[in-house]
């Protein structure tokens, strides 16, 4: 309690002084506003992640003076993970800042239809809504390095060691939150489970079970499935990793996607959640050159709102990765555009233009933490493939190579989503000139 | 002085009997009129609209529906959620059903969907009364959310599961989806609102409101005196669910734009019941007080310290809004229990007298 309070002061005082500054430099200084949700039942899982976007651009501003020239405000709009707050953050802040990045598949799905008339770039990293990959279709909308249905892909992949034939006759249970988000991969692992004979049987979670799953443990208990893969959030992911600990399920059969691979959700359970898996885009490495900085002259220099032992968990970690993209679309919008401060438009080309190779990623001192992929006018997500990352009893580990994701079964599946959206909401301007 | 009866004389019944017997009450009516239609939207910008104004007008008009049955009949409803998002479901059937029925239209016979399903869930307070009652609105509740979670036909097999909005116009404005502007908007709910509103008013005012109060305040003895009960409760369940169908149809397509079937969930019923408790029971004025209070204060509240020039980060923003709010809310319950709109009559009753108190 003491530490929240003092959280919550440091929180305050550091972080309004950092705002207060950056309005006072408005002139080349390029607003990114954060939806954040530092408060609300989700508030455990989301704080890293806002902390780690927060402190990588803190870090460009106290060791570059920002990016190319031009400071950089990096304010929260606070939504506690709720729709309604969330469209109205939208609102309040779609003139400042350049981007929106709504941090719930809820609140992306109502400003989505939005972005086309207000012209401001959504960044949804590894969330969403999976057919936003769709850059002609969908674009103002981001879901760079990679969307739901690349993670579903690629657990599979995992899990048959390589060969989906040998998912043959097997039973896979989907344990999701009952959701937007949570339905996202149906439709995937249904075109699957048709094309290699598996059994799929989704096992909603709903908000109100989220701390209390033994109704669904009890049929998974029932079932026997050969895995069970799990698209949960916030406390969600916590009941059911202590609910499979209990009931006593084998870990190294439980699988999750990158939002159900959280160390404070494991560190609960400790060693009973030794096998556990979850598929990641993105990989802790504080030795990188970016962590070494941010941990010298953000954390150290007292300037984060991060508790000290969280600095190495793969939550923050990706926040850092998160405000990354958003950096590196408004230095290649500064570098075509050739201006200081970007705005939304431009953005909006920076981010259709992403080149992170592995070159560039040990530039800006990265290496590992993120798989290179790019972006086009077309392919707004990268499909950058992920590791699959195993908690080994105190933290996660990489047990795989980098795996991809089958586009041969996504991108039929994308193209249709895209169209029947489009459809819905006709008119919808479609972009022709991309080919 | 401000409120100076004297020389306003009544010579009839009828005259006694008026909407507004005293006639300055007529004056703030068109004064706030006049800021509705006129002030605001000349003044108001895009945020103003889409989180304020806008916002405040239709959960006041939910809150409407609430109190005709809470406030006026005496029946506790906690599904008040659940009958928005029936209004809010049947409107996105009828417009993808029919495409090019006028959205008015839509969202009025929405209305009578939700009324429906209100009356059929108002059927257990014939027999039941009071806490009792109120589980049995708890369970549509959570029957009807659970209904538009599993029915895919509903919300068009959409894989994401919720409603989408898509671009609707009226008269070749567009009035709905990405491309209408708040102003349209806001004058579309503002113009509904105020005619239902005028309805409810007239409709309390008269027999059937009359029979409703007769009923809230002892069913026996209304019995007694000759009125039908099962009228008198189901026709309330009718009005009132009709009224919050409505305002859920706007909710969805004149507001939010999309809605995901945990929208409607208990929080917005919870909502609604305090917007219609701390406005106060039994008015229509109430409504729109407390709907100030839960809806629009928080927002200003939240940009309050930026434009101050406060340093306070947004999360903390948040924990202090939802305190200040509560501690307003239990204020206002202790120094007024029967609600802002009562405060108001005190404060107005005050008027009148001062300077000088007898």
């Amino acid at each position: 309690m003491t530490r929240l309070i003092s959280r919550m002061l440091l929180a305050g005082s550091l972080f309004g002084g950092l705002t207060l500054a950056g309005q006072a430099l408005a002139e080349d200084a390029i607003n990114v506003t954060n939806l954040s949700y530092r408060t609300g039942p989700f508030a455990a899982t989301g704080t890293p992640l806002m902390n780690g976007q927060r402190d990588y651009i803190t870090m460009l501003n106290e060791r570059d003076g920002g990016v190319g020239g031009a400071k950089l405000v990096y304010d929260e709009c606070e939504t506690g993970y709720n729709t309604e707050k969330g469209a109205e953050c939208y609102e309040k802040t779609k003139t400042t800042s350049i981007v929106t990045q709504p941090w719930s598949t809820g609140i992306t799905l109502q400003v989505l239809p939005k972005t086309n008339v207000d012209k401001v770039p959504i960044l949804a990293p590894g969330y969403g809504f999976s057919p936003m990959a769709d850059g002609k279709v969908f674009q103002w909308a981001f879901n760079p390095p990679a969307s739901y249905w690349d993670g579903a892909s690629m657990i599979l992949k995992n899990i048959s060691e390589g060969n989906l034939e040998n998912l043959k006759g097997k039973k896979i249970v989907l344990l999701h939150l009952d959701a937007p988000y949570g339905k996202e991969p149906i439709p995937l692992l249904n075109a699957y489970a048709e094309k290699y004979g598996f059994t799929l049987l989704p096992i909603p979670v709903g908000l109100k079970e989220m701390q209390n799953q033994s109704a669904q443990w009890l049929q998974i208990r029932r079932e026997r499935p050969d895995f069970v893969l799990m698209w949960g959030w916030g406390a969600m992911n916590a009941g059911a990793l202590a609910e499979a600990a209990k009931t006593k399920f084998p870990m190294d059969k439980f699988v999750g996607i990158w939002w159900s691979g959280s160390d404070a959700d494991l560190k609960t359970i400790g060693e009973a959640g030794k096998g556990y898996r979850s598929i990641s885009w993105s990989f802790p490495v504080s030795d990188s050159k970016v962590m070494k900085d941010i941990k010298q002259l953000v954390v150290e220099a007292g300037h984060s709102m991060l508790p000290r032992e969280e600095f190495d968990y793969v939550f923050y970690q990706r926040g850092v990765v998160i405000s990354m993209f958003v950096v590196e679309g408004i230095k290649e919008a500064q570098a075509h555009f050739k201006t200081k401060a970007v705005n939304a438009e431009q953005l909006r080309w920076g981010l259709e233009n992403l080149k992170l190779d592995e070159k560039r990623l040990k530039e800006i001192g990265m290496e590992g933490m993120v798989p290179p992929f790019s972006t086009s006018c077309g392919n707004h997500s990268g499909h950058s493939g992920a590791w699959m990352l195993q908690w080994d009893g105190a933290k996660f580990v990489k047990v795989s190579e980098r795996l991809e994701a089958d586009q041969g079964m996504i991108e039929p599946l994308v193209l249709e989503g895209a169209k029947k959206y489009a459809e819905s909401n006709a008119p919808w301007p479609v972009n022709e000139e991309c080919k | 002085m401000l409120y100076r009866t004297a020389g306003q004389f009544k010579t009839s019944y009828r005259a006694d009997h008026a909407l507004f017997p005293v006639r300055q009450d007529a004056w703030l009516l068109a004064f706030i009129l006049l800021l509705a239609f006129v002030v605001f939207p000349m003044t108001a910008n895009e945020f103003v609209f889409r989180a304020l104004l806008t916002p405040v007008l239709i959960y006041a008009l939910a809150a409407l529906g609430l109190n005709i049955l809470t406030g006026y009949a005496g029946q506790l409803s906690l599904g008040t959620g659940a009958f928005m998002g029936v209004g809010a479901y049947a409107c996105y059937k009828l417009v993808t059903i029919f495409p090019d029925l006028n959205l008015i239209v839509a969202i009025m016979l929405s209305g009578f969907f939700s009324a429906a399903i209100g009356v059929a869930f108002g059927l257990p307070s014939l027999r039941i009364k009071g806490f009792y009652l109120a589980i049995a609105t708890l369970a549509a509740q959570f029957f009807l959310v659970w209904l538009f979670e599993k029915w895919a036909w509903l919300y068009n097999y959409n894989s994401s599961g919720s409603i989408q909005v898509p671009t609707i116009s009226v008269f070749g404005h567009p009035v709905a989806g990405p491309n209408a502007t708040a102003i349209v908007q806001y004058y579309v709910v503002l113009v509904i609102v105020a005619v239902i509103t005028w309805l409810a008013i007239n409709i309390t005012r008269g027999r059937i409101g009359r029979m409703w109060k007769a009923v809230r305040d002892m069913d026996i003895a209304a019995e007694l005196v000759g009125i039908n009960l099962m009228k008198a409760k189901l026709s309330a369940f009718a009005v009132s669910s009709y009224i919050v169908g409505v305002a859920g149809a706007l909710f969805v397509f004149l507001w939010r734009g999309a809605a995901e079937p945990v929208a409607f969930d208990i929080p917005l019923s919870f909502r609604v019941l305090f917007i219609a408790i701390i406005g106060g029971l039994g008015s229509v004025l109430g409504n729109y007080l407390g709907a100030i209070l839960i809806v629009a204060l928080p927002v200003i509240i939240s940009t309050l310290p930026a434009s101050v020039g406060l340093p306070l980060s947004s999360a903390m923003v948040e924990h202090l809004n939802t305190m200040i709010i509560g501690a307003l809310i239990i204020l206002f319950l202790i120094v007024e229990p029967h609600g802002l709109a009562r405060f108001w009559a005190i404060i107005r009753e005050k008027l009148i007298m001062w300077p000088f108190p007898h």
